[in-house]
């Protein structure tokens, strides 16, 4: 098991310095440079913006500022400098860190948590009305895209003389030191984003359990433990549901960097203090450091989550052997 | 005993006095009685929203729209611009006076104001300030080119604690407004950030990072908390110099308070939920919110004519350098340009697109600006003619000689161009959609090429395009913005070959208007006296008129919602909106 870990995160460093020359090769194809974005502004001269781009260093060839950037990471941790905000990238993401694990944790929770108790009631309920109900508001999740749910959620609030819209909390909570009253005014925004975010995950892993566990409940093996006349709950959550479950353990190690890129759009309809947002406008700005150290942060993210999920599965599948 | 006793008092005394010596009493501001409604309250929150948090707390630090819109608030400029007339005000030069030649300013600092932190400010600030951040070309929002005339630069000497000394190379008429941009930053507090080894050290102060209690202000208020990326509240500064008309001090609101959101979706609803004070709005939600207000609402609309010259008015411009030489010759005649003036509905444009709300703009100084419009223009507008234009186009010899509807030009390919415009601006993109189909109708092929905003500058500036619809930041005297207005310079961007690789302007590819034109910015540069500037901007304006360098389109009109608990934030006789933070107050 240890050399497996092992093993698996030494194939993560050549496979992080690939993703990041893709990323910068990405970033540097984009049209414009920093600074693009000043020409419209009655404050700025041409001459300032050109002199600017030459302080950042933007003047010299792109593989110079990719090794320059590396070089920061490798001998000092150093991630690069923000152009917009004038201070170091690891500060700028650490700041939005908090809430950005917050929201993406309590949406994991609230997904999970429901659809897969969904999931086996579903199954083992087939085409009952709570099943058909279930499948329609999961297709409806996916097909309905996330921003759009959120905008409409705000809507009805609103329009049902609700003030509790956007954002994590109402404007006299922010910053004000923590109290039950603050958490319940988290809790009365934070429902909306919940949901916006959360259904479109619930129905495919709804769908996932009640698929996988109709498959295991027709094996053999389960009409042997029933005919063994094991108690109907051992053999659902015993048997069954151990068995349907891994194919979920891998969709779980792809949930996280999702939450944290994938929601960008509702993020910022909902006014979310995310670093899905920052992240947008790092791009807007061309940022290039800011946004360079966001996505290599994905996608360790990404990588951990698999290695995880690997872990989890051998953990809990006696079957799968790691060497 | 009674020695120590007499020493002990003598020495309180001498104290007692040298500290009352050192101490100035304050010279006061009243402000105008044009940014006043009604008398204030004190109290209460103020809340407006932004959508993007600053980037820094450094006015020089980075350009960046949040960090100019709340660190105003907070420090002053020598002199200030009424919001509402435009006019020139004392500021932390309470008076100055100009040599005879004109070439050197004599400033006299306002006594007895005080930092946040109750340190005195004096001419250091301004010395400071100068020398480092507003002249610093290592400073990300420096003014350095503003204060550059004939290639030398404005000199700033300390005469003494409260008078300043300011030697220009040459009479500079926008002068005052320039040192209305420049506010002053604290020396105690932000020397120690200078770094010889590293220039451009000074940006990092004063980042979002810092502790609040570094940042202090002579502004009506300072920073008090900021949840990052969510909400700043500045609080009212004790040491604020501003004093309305029955001597009480500004601000009357106890706290300004910004709110960070993105999307204008969600800043409407917060505003609708009574979470925002004021917001500024958009033509397409206006009917909504009239009707709610109309239906009882506890908000009200204003509308007010344009003050504001920025965005400058709405603009539609051909390429005098594009690479299609029959594009060229048609886009640089006079008459195509008249044809195409002809083709633009600003009747349909102001109602459909603005919802009635916007005005015919001037070419480009705002009406409301008294100080610089010239009403003359008004003669030469072109009325809305399709006919007109066919007709023009036809003279022109642009006949369709293969009946496909599309007419051609000389060498038989279609007259057919692109028109680019920023895809993220809604107006713009509806805009050129009908002046696509109106150019259509007249047998034009047009292509639309909708790019991101900041794309479409850098296509613009590159000269690679063929014909637009943009607008771009402006400012209320012209000369400041004469790198989009004279020809010759980096912004004047539809005949790029009137400036050289090293931007200077070349004559030779200048039209002869165009030179007319150069020579006007040129002397309203140098002349001092506004009625004599003034001439030289009106002559510009009526050029605009007649040649049609570009062809101005409109002006929204400002549109501002806002909460009915908020006094002092009205409509005034001559139908400007007055909204100023250190004036308003909760009923």
């Amino acid at each position: 098991m240890m050399n497996y870990i092992l093993r698996r995160f030494l194939y993560m460093i050549p496979l992080m310095i690939l993703i990041s020359i893709l990323s910068f090769t990405v970033i540097k194809l984009q049209p414009g440079e920093f600074g693009s974005q000043y020409f419209g502004n009655p404050r700025v001269s041409p001459e300032t913006i050109e002199n600017l781009r030459a302080r950042l260093g933007l003047d010299q060839p792109a593989y110079i500022q990719y090794l320059t950037w590396v070089k920061g990471i490798v001998t000092e941790g150093d991630f690069g400098y923000s152009f917009a905000y004038k201070r170091p990238v690891s500060e700028l993401i650490w700041e939005r860190l908090g809430w950005t694990v917050v929201v993406a944790g309590s949406t994991i929770l609230f997904t999970w948590g429901l659809a897969i108790p969904i999931g086996i009631y579903s199954a083992t309920h087939k085409y009952s009305i709570f099943d058909y109900v279930f499948t329609f508001i999961g297709f409806l999740g996916i097909s309905v895209p996330n921003f759009f749910l959120a905008l409409l959620l705000m809507y009805l609030v609103l329009s049902f003389g609700g003030t509790e819209v956007g954002g994590l909390f109402s404007q006299q909570y922010i910053g004000a030191p923590w109290s039950i009253a603050k958490f319940i005014d988290l809790l009365k925004h934070i429902w909306i984003p919940l949901i916006a975010i959360g259904t479109a995950g619930m129905a495919g892993v709804l769908r996932q359990m009640r698929g996988n566990l109709l498959d295991i409940l027709g094996e053999q093996y389960v009409q042997t433990a029933r005919a063994k006349g094991l108690n109907e709950n051992v053999v659902i959550y015993k048997h069954a549901v151990r068995n349907a479950i891994n194919p979920l353990i891998s969709m779980f190690g792809m949930q996280l960097p999702k939450l944290i890129s994938g929601t960008i759009i509702s993020a910022i309809v909902l006014n979310l203090p995310t670093m899905g947002p920052f992240f947008y406008d790092a791009l807007i700005n061309q940022d290039q450091y800011l946004v360079m150290t966001f996505l290599m942060f994905s996608a360790l993210m990404m990588l951990f989550g698999n290695l995880i999920a690997d872990i989890l599965l051998a953990v809990v599948d006696p079957r799968i052997r790691l060497d | 005993m009674k020695k120590f006793l007499s020493m002990t008092l003598i020495i309180f005394l001498v104290l007692g006095l040298s500290i009352s010596a050192g101490a100035q009493d304050l010279e006061k501001k009243v402000v105008s009685d044009s940014l006043v409604d009604e008398a204030g309250e004190y109290g209460g929150e103020y809340v407006i929203s932004l959508t993007s948090a600053p980037q820094t707390f450094n006015y020089y630090g980075a350009i960046d729209w949040s960090t100019f819109s709340i660190m105003t608030n907070v420090l002053d400029s020598l002199v200030e611009a009424n919001p509402v007339t435009q006019e020139i005000e004392p500021g932390l030069a309470k008076d100055w006076e100009y040599s005879d030649d004109g070439t050197t300013v004599t400033l006299h600092l306002r006594k007895g104001v005080k930092w946040s932190d109750d340190e005195p400010f004096n001419a250091d600030d301004v010395i400071f300030t100068f020398n480092n951040l507003t002249l610093n070309p290592n400073a990300e929002a420096n003014e350095v080119s503003r204060y550059e005339i004939d290639g030398e630069m404005v000199e700033f000497t300390k005469i003494d604690d409260y008078t300043i000394e300011v030697n220009l190379p040459a009479p500079y008429g926008p002068f005052m407004k320039i040192l209305s941009q420049a506010p002053i930053a604290p020396e105690h507090k932000l020397a120690q950030h200078l770094d010889p080894e590293n220039p451009g050290a000074i940006n990092e102060a004063w980042s979002t990072g810092t502790d609040l209690s570094e940042i202090v202000g002579t502004g009506p208020f300072t920073v008090d908390q900021y949840s990052v990326d969510q909400k700043l509240v500045l609080k009212r500064n004790p040491n604020s110099w501003r004093y309305d008309q029955e001597g009480n001090q500004l601000p009357y609101v106890d706290q300004l308070v910004y709110v960070f959101v993105q999307n204008s979706e969600v800043q409407l609803a917060q505003f609708q939920a009574g979470e925002i004070d004021h917001l500024q709005i958009s033509g397409k939600d206006f009917p909504m919110l009239k009707q709610q207000e109309v239906d009882g609402a506890d908000f009200k609309v204003l509308t007010g004519k344009p003050v504001n010259p920025t965005p400058s008015p709405t603009h539609l411009s051909f390429n005098f350098d594009v690479e299609d030489e029959e594009l060229k010759e048609a886009f640089r005649s006079l008459e195509f340009r008249e044809a195409m003036a002809d083709l633009i509905d600003r009747d349909r444009i102001i109602d459909d697109i603005y919802n009635t709300l916007a005005i015919e703009s001037g070419m480009p100084v705002v009406p409301t600006n008294e100080a610089f419009y010239n009403p003359e223009i008004e003669e030469y507008r072109r009325q809305f003619n399709i006919e007109k234009a066919r007709g023009i186009l036809d003279d022109l010899g642009y006949k369709d000689t293969d009946n496909d509807g599309i007419r051609e030009l000389p060498d038989g390919e279609d007259f057919e161009f692109n028109l680019t415009t920023a895809v993220d601006s809604q107006d713009r993109v509806d805009i050129a959609s009908l002046l696509k189909d109106n150019m259509e109708e007249v047998g034009l092929k047009v292509n639309l090429n909708l790019i991101k905003g900041s794309l479409v500058f850098d296509k613009a500036l590159a000269g690679e395009f063929e014909s637009m619809v943009m607008a771009f930041g402006n400012q209320p005297d012209p000369q400041f913005r004469k790198a989009i207005w004279q020809p010759g310079r980096a912004l004047y961007y539809w005949h790029l070959s009137t400036m050289s690789e090293d931007g200077q302007p070349v004559m030779e590819n200048m039209f002869d208007w165009e030179k007319e034109i150069f020579e006007m910015f040129e002397k309203g540069q140098v002349t001092m006296e506004h009625p004599e500037r003034r001439e030289y901007y009106d002559r510009w304006q009526l050029i605009n008129a007649q040649k049609l360098p570009v062809i101005f389109i409109t002006k929204g009109m400002d549109l501002y919602s806002v909460q009915d608990d908020v006094g002092n934030y009205f409509v005034n006789d001559d139908g400007v909106i007055v909204n100023i933070n250190y004036t308003v107050f909760k009923k």
